[in-house]
């Protein structure tokens, strides 16, 4: 016990799994007694959350604004996918490089000036939304991804032409088979991108509903046990699918988790 | 007949003035030399051609030219028959042993068989059968990752032998062995070079001893210099040891001789002029 409390308070030590469960235990108790004895009246109790959670899930329909946003994610992390992985594999072609270039640049614009424009260019609505909610993760998924087959070691290149592989095969197996992992790890924090825009997004246009507008809904009458139970199904939400993607990524590039030293 | 009165048989390499400049700076001097097959009566003899000199001179660029990856400012590359060197007849093991992190060893084999027009189960049959002769059968559904250093490195030449290959260069294959390892990547080479007559392997080394170990001739590359020592860039070969004619080839008492003992002196005072 004593090696492990020295080894979890020391720099660059490796614990071992049961060591780690009971650090985050340790961490989520201390979280949850800042929360119990804050000394903030105005913040809701821990009881009061729950209780609003239990309300807004079994009488105000907390289940279908849920099921609405993760349609709305899911359909902007496919399209999200699809966009960025073209666009940061088209790096290898050296005329395609300056518009993914602009593409990255184009993270540092907020989403507030792109309304009006991608109104004009979807309609509205849905499609709106889905858009908006692209080219937020888009343009972050691009600039990790982009650099991450920029990163590919020219050695790499080099054996695949010495063993006689097309440029084509050497784009398969080199650039999307030998980045594989490293494209869901950052599919994985882009989702994470995609919650934390989820209220702004669907804020535009609330009759459609979504755990977003339904969050701006409490906050506009200061229902803070609500929309503190919502925080907390949100992050629930994106726990749960972040450790789906985790799972993917061991299921489907066992590989990387062998080259990971573990500290 | 003596080692020294071995015939040699056809040219397998000729580089003939080959030139290199990077970023202005010329590397390679018209580097020339060229590499004969070695016939021994009844024997299936391959041969491996060590490249010496120091380091930065160029060794390394030498060998990408070879291998087709970079292109000389300025000479020439022909194999048999004063014929270029076909496309894919000439293989490189990296110094770092370079493989697919995301296939397994049995599936890189595969790999460097179907980019060079095996059928995949050709491939398959022939990867399993090198898998054997290195004794890595055991370890054919593993990933890189998962191997030893001696291992990945067994691994990456295998994978440079599904097709066959008349050259085969190797980068530093000697760096950072320990003494059982060092002989056991020898004792590898020349079981590999004398897989087929017309093999032949060049090593890039900075270890003169393994080179003189393994070696039917050896090159010296290097700078000449001015009088006050500065080096005159350019690398060219400054030297060839023909280590069959000398009788320091074939055999396993090398190291007791005294002639092999005195040429690792001779080359161990020249490499420092280099």
């Amino acid at each position: 016990m004593r090696h492990r409390i020295v080894a979890a308070l020391l720099p660059n030590r490796a614990i071992d799994r049961t060591t780690a469960l009971l650090l985050v235990a340790a961490w989520v108790l201390a979280a949850l007694l800042c929360w119990v004895f804050s000394p903030f009246a105005t913040l809701p109790t821990p009881a009061e959350v729950f209780a609003a959670l239990s309300d807004l899930w079994w009488r105000r329909g907390l289940g279908p604004e849920v099921g609405t946003t993760l349609k709305l994610i899911l359909h902007a992390l496919v399209l999200t996918v699809a966009i960025s992985l073209a666009l940061s594999y088209a790096t290898v072609i050296a005329a395609c490089r300056p518009l993914v270039e602009a593409v990255c640049k184009l993270r540092f614009l907020g989403l507030t000036g792109l309304i009006f424009p991608f109104t004009l260019l979807t309609g509205g609505g849905y499609p709106l939304k889905v858009a908006l909610l692209t080219f937020g993760m888009a343009t972050f998924f691009t600039t990790a991804m982009a650099q991450v087959v920029m990163d590919i070691p020219q050695e790499r290149f080099d054996h695949m032409r010495v063993l006689g592989a097309s440029e084509a095969r050497i784009l398969w197996e080199v650039v999307v088979r030998g980045t594989l992992d490293r494209a869901l790890d950052i599919t994985r924090q882009n989702v994470a991108i995609g919650w934390s825009m989820i209220t702004m997004v669907e804020g535009i246009s609330r009759a459609e509903g979504g755990v977003g507008a339904l969050i701006l809904n409490q906050n506009k009458h200061f229902r803070l046990a609500e929309v503190y139970a919502i925080l907390i199904v949100i992050l629930l939400l994106g726990l749960l699918m972040d450790y789906g993607m985790g799972a993917l990524e061991r299921l489907l590039c066992p590989y990387a988790h062998l080259e990971r030293v573990r500290r | 007949m003596s080692v020294s009165e071995m015939p040699s048989g056809q040219v397998l390499l000729r580089v003939d003035e080959v030139s290199l400049r990077l970023g202005g700076t010329l590397i390679l001097d018209r580097v020339t030399f060229e590499v004969r097959d070695r016939i021994r009566q009844d024997q299936v003899t391959g041969q491996v051609v060590s490249l010496l000199g120091p380091s930065g001179v160029g060794k390394t660029r030498l060998l990408r030219i070879l291998a087709g990856l970079d292109t000389p400012d300025a000479g020439r590359l022909t194999g048999p028959d004063n014929r270029p060197l076909p496309p894919g007849s000439v293989g490189f093991v990296f110094q770092h042993y370079p493989l697919l992190r995301h296939r397994t060893v049995l599936e890189n084999l595969i790999i460097a068989g179907t980019c060079n027009g095996m059928t995949h189960d050709e491939a398959r049959q022939r990867a399993r059968q090198l898998l054997q002769r290195f004794q890595l059968d055991h370890r054919s559904s593993f990933y890189p990752a998962q191997l030893s250093g001696g291992q990945r490195q067994r691994v990456a030449i295998a994978q440079q032998l599904v097709r066959h290959k008349g050259l085969l260069l190797m980068d530093e294959p000697f760096s950072g062995l320990d003494p059982a390892a060092l002989e056991d990547v020898m004792r590898l080479l020349i079981e590999v070079a004398h897989m087929h007559e017309l093999n032949t392997i060049m090593v890039v080394t900075h270890d003169i001893r393994a080179a003189l170990l393994v070696s039917d001739t050896v090159f010296m590359l290097g700078r000449d210099r001015h009088p006050d020592g500065t080096p005159i860039p350019g690398a060219r070969i400054q030297g060839v040891y023909d280590l069959v004619a000398r009788g320091l080839a074939w055999r396993e008492d090398l190291e007791d001789q005294p002639a092999f003992l005195q040429l690792e002196r001779e080359i161990k005072g020249r490499f420092r002029s280099l």
